[in-house]
């Protein structure tokens, strides 16, 4: 039975439909050079070939506004790819092993690095290697380990304690067979939605890094630098703020949102309970 | 019961253990010597040498983690190679206005996110519900420095009624204290409302389905009587576990807060350690830091232990 | 005692339980037996007015002289409880597992208006009256503590706190061990005032009640006294359920009903079984009434006639 498309799902949808298409056609074409520093255009309002206006340094809003959207894009593939890959495995392990020391071990550590929040591991990071996406990435994906291990134990302890992997493991399949027969695809819905959510504080994590300064190098445009770049006008410019502000939420909006539709389009459980309506 | 205490307590020390000796070692991987940074390029080797031997770099590596560490339980984080001052008076001094940033953001968000989850939970069918579920989702894609610049622009720049940012000591003014700290309290708080408003409608709904609450209308309660009575307590044992869990994005929004708003808190002093290169003060505050949030998932299970008493039972 | 009329139960444009009546008197133990999905849970739920939202029920219910059907949540509250009680089908989930099971029993008492010291202790008596063990520790414990049988045992301490009119039991002994069944149904026939015992199983309503309803499809298809439904079924559906149930001799096939119990909302017209029935033709497109007095069936073509 095929779940129901529901407003959550679609709305979502649109809206990192519409990141993803600014970060793509950003590839082939942007009204102007995202980069290049203009004096003549220096706070150059909305209009006149500057659809959002231009900033102090007479670079192009929309522009940089599209650019942006590849790198919060290129940072949270990678970055939510890292906590998945890592993550997963050892949730899944924890959540099936019969040793009880090695899921308590698994979860020690990942409470271990859950104590070092992203921007910690950022700064750390940065201090050590230099600042820049790679390490804003690596932090920000590090620190997402643990959400993911945590909701694949979860999810896979709640999966072999049912009938049917009871009953597999009764005819005596072995425990990596099992796993991947059984409890991935079973756990799989919970990880797309986890990955969604991820997704967006991702996105978040990156803004404020760049933000303070710990992220994306200039002249790169990011959503969260360029807010930074505002903040000292926003008496005379509060535009300038506003964009990048609205491109961050939206976007953060968009990925919660799709997170939230999956999640009632892939939960049988909830499936069940509207067609029990 | 005290077993499983003593066992989460070990845990905690452990961990703070584990952490020190990451903390430490990741800023030992740092190229360039103190000493030598500390004096400059023109420096003669003996003048490095001594210097050296004051900062004790010259020892090694286990020996100075052990009088590191070993210093942290007393509240002695070493001197500062850059500014000669004593680390921990530092962080001391700035400990407190971070615990009240982030306390007052917990404050608000839970006095928001409690009721409207409650409600939107218990009214998931109505409009209201529905509203308050939309609004949230929109509070949670606002990070708090956003909402930081947002709230300046509507309350500083425009309405002109509460201050930018600074910072006014509680004892010096109590009044300009309190309306410096209302904006960035509110900047943290609303967005961690709006998540925990999440949560808490989720586990309401949750237990809204539970045959027990079916049990106490069955014994003659309300909808709301029973959700009041057997709910409610219920659904704080998967809310205490998302508390935990949103500390360290409090911890990191109120670094960032600090620094929309000018506030001396730990992020201002780690962020300014890190622009001068004072590493060992950068070690200090991150320890610190990491140090509070394994002391909040200590507290957690203790909560835990205290609501749930399937869990006094468990190893 | 407890009358029923008309009983309707509808979700949105589905109806699930369609023209039920049945009567109970003083201290009467009647069965309602049928496949899960025949309506037999919420028949037994509207009368405790405890539908899931967005299901609703029309007719009439009386307890005595006290309408239960389509009266405000307020008075049917004051009677949940008190006047009548329920117990469910699952003890593992049916009891709030941070509190203490001495405390959940005395609720339903201090609800209704007994002090809390002489609740408390009367829950200690009620947990020894359902034959736990040591009562006064079991009050102290937490349901997890607590084997299903003695969970179950709690629930049916809790139902029978007030001393109500009517106890309702959900297949209370399903989830059970079948050791455990026996002396959980031996207590409710001891214990119950006027029961309406709800169940699939067939033994298990033969030993308890004296009366039976059997439902299909949101109807009430047979009733009678259990020993002449059981002895000499009318209803096509009651011959099929006993011949399923009952032990066949080696080599012979085991008897089945032939298909399955359709989804709610998506059973035949007319004659609810016929889709699935050896016997039926034309005739049963027509909707069979109830007929006949003390046993009675909804049949075009009952069987064992004369």
């Amino acid at each position: 039975m095929k779940g129901r498309l529901n407003a959550s799902l679609v709305s979502g949808a649109v809206l990192v439909g519409l990141v993803v298409a600014m970060a793509l056609v950003s590839f082939v074409w942007t009204p102007h050079d995202p980069v290049l520093v203009d004096a003549g255009n220096k706070l150059h309002g909305p209009g006149d070939g500057y659809l959002l206006g231009a900033d102090k340094f007479g670079r192009d809003t929309f522009s940089q506004l599209m650019v942006g959207a590849r790198t919060t894009l290129y940072v949270g593939i990678v970055a939510v790819g890292i906590a998945a890959l890592i993550g997963t495995p050892l949730g899944v392990i924890a959540g099936m092993t019969r040793w009880r020391w090695l899921s308590e071990l698994v979860m020690r550590a990942n409470d271990l690095v859950f104590a070092f929040p992203a921007l910690l591991l950022a700064v750390m990071l940065g201090a050590v290697y230099g600042a820049g996406t790679l390490t804003a990435m690596i932090a920000i994906g590090v620190a997402t380990v643990p959400a993911f291990a945590r909701v694949a134990r979860a999810a896979t302890m709640q999966v072999m304690v049912t009938d049917y992997i009871l009953a597999a493991r009764a005819a005596g399949r072995r425990r990596l067979p099992v796993a991947f027969r059984h409890v991935l695809p079973n756990i799989g819905s919970m990880l797309i939605v986890q990955a969604s959510v991820s997704f967006a504080i991702a996105i978040l994590a990156e803004a404020a890094l760049s933000f303070l300064g710990f992220g994306t190098r200039p002249p790169t445009p990011s959503w969260g630098r360029m807010l930074q770049e505002s903040q000292e006008l926003l008496f005379s410019t509060p535009r300038l703020a506003l964009w990048p502000g609205l491109a961050i939420a939206l976007a953060v909006l968009g990925f919660n949102l799709l997170g939230d539709g999956l999640r009632d389009y892939l939960d049988p459980k909830l499936r069940r309970i509207r067609a029990e309506r | 019961m005290i077993l499983y205490l003593l066992k989460r307590a070990a845990v905690f020390v452990l961990s703070a253990a584990v952490a020190g000796v990451l903390v430490f070692s990741f800023m030992a991987v740092l190229p360039g010597d103190p000493a030598e940074v500390a004096l400059g390029v023109n420096a003669t080797p003996e003048a490095v040498a001594e210097l050296r031997k004051q900062f004790g770099t010259d020892r090694p590596a286990a020996a100075q983690f052990f009088d590191w560490f070993g210093g942290l339980a007393t509240g002695d984080f070493g001197t500062s190679y850059v500014t000669s001052s004593p680390i921990g008076e530092q962080i001391n001094d700035r400990l407190g206005v971070t615990a009240v940033l982030v306390g007052g953001g917990m404050l608000v968000a839970l006095l928001i996110a409690v009721p409207a989850g409650t409600f939107a939970a218990v009214h998931h069918r109505n409009p209201l519900g529905v509203a308050i579920s939309a609004f949230s989702q929109v509070g949670i894609a606002i990070p708090a420095f956003l909402a930081g610049i947002l709230l300046v622009f509507v309350f500083a720049v425009q309405a002109q009624v509460l201050p930018s940012g600074g910072y006014v000591p509680l004892a010096e003014d109590p009044v300009e204290w309190f309306r410096g700290l209302l904006l960035p309290w509110l900047s943290l708080g609303l967005v961690q409302g709006a998540v925990l408003t999440r949560y808490v409608r989720s586990a309401v709904l949750d237990v809204m389905r539970e045959d027990f609450l079916r049990t106490a209308r069955a014994k003659g309660r309300g909808r709301m009587g029973a959700l009041w009575r057997h709910g409610l307590r219920n659904a704080s044992v998967p809310v205490v576990t998302v508390l935990g869990l949103q500390l360290a994005t409090l911890l990191i929004g109120a670094v960032v807060v600090e620094r929309v708003f000018v506030i001396p808190g730990l992020g201002d002093l780690l962020l300014n350690a890190v622009a001068g290169r004072d590493l060992l003060l950068v070690q200090g505050v991150v320890m610190v830091l990491v140090l509070a949030v394994l002391l909040i998932n200590f507290l957690v299970d203790v909560a835990y232990a205290a609501l749930d008493p399937r869990l006094r039972g468990a190893r | 005692m407890l009358s029923v009329e008309g009983l309707t139960v509808r979700a949105h444009a589905a109806e699930l339980v369609h023209d039920v009546s049945f009567r109970i008197g003083p201290g009467e133990r009647v069965g309602l037996i049928g496949e899960s999905g025949s309506g037999k849970s919420l028949t037994a739920l509207s009368l405790m007015g405890l539908l899931p939202e967005g299901v609703t029920a029309a007719g009439r219910a009386r307890l005595r002289d006290r309408d239960l059907v389509g009266v405000p949540e307020s008075r049917l509250k004051d009677l949940r409880g008190r006047a009548m009680s329920m117990v469910f089908q699952e003890p593992m989930t049916a009891l709030n597992p941070l509190m203490r099971v001495g405390a959940q029993v005395a609720e339903v008492m201090t609800l209704h208006g007994k002090p809390r010291e002489r609740a408390r202790a009367r829950a200690v008596e009620l947990l020894g009256r359902v034959r736990l063990p040591s009562p006064e520790q079991v009050a102290r414990a937490y349901p997890h503590q607590l084997s299903g049988g003695q969970r179950q045992r709690v629930m049916l301490a809790i139902a029978l706190a007030n001393e109500p009119e009517l106890l309702i039991c959900d297949e209370p002994t399903t989830a059970l061990d079948v050791t455990v069944q026996k002396q959980m149904l031996d207590l409710i026939a001891e214990v119950a005032p006027a029961l309406l015992f709800i169940t699939h199983d067939l033994a298990v309503v033969a030993s308890v009640c004296e009366r039976v309803l059997v439902m299909y499809g949101g109807r009430v298809v047979e009733s009678g006294p259990i020993r002449e439904v059981f002895t000499r079924p009318r209803h096509r559906y009651t011959e099929g359920l006993l011949a399923a149930s009952k032990l066949t001799p080696r080599g012979t096939r085991l008897p089945t009903i032939k298909g399955s119990v359709p989804p709610a909302g998506r059973f035949p017209g007319g004659c609810v079984f016929r889709n699935r029935c050896p016997h039926a033709d034309v005739t049963c497109e027509k909707v069979p009434a109830l007929t006949g007095e003390g046993h009675a069936h909804a049949c075009w073509h009952p069987a064992d006639r004369g």
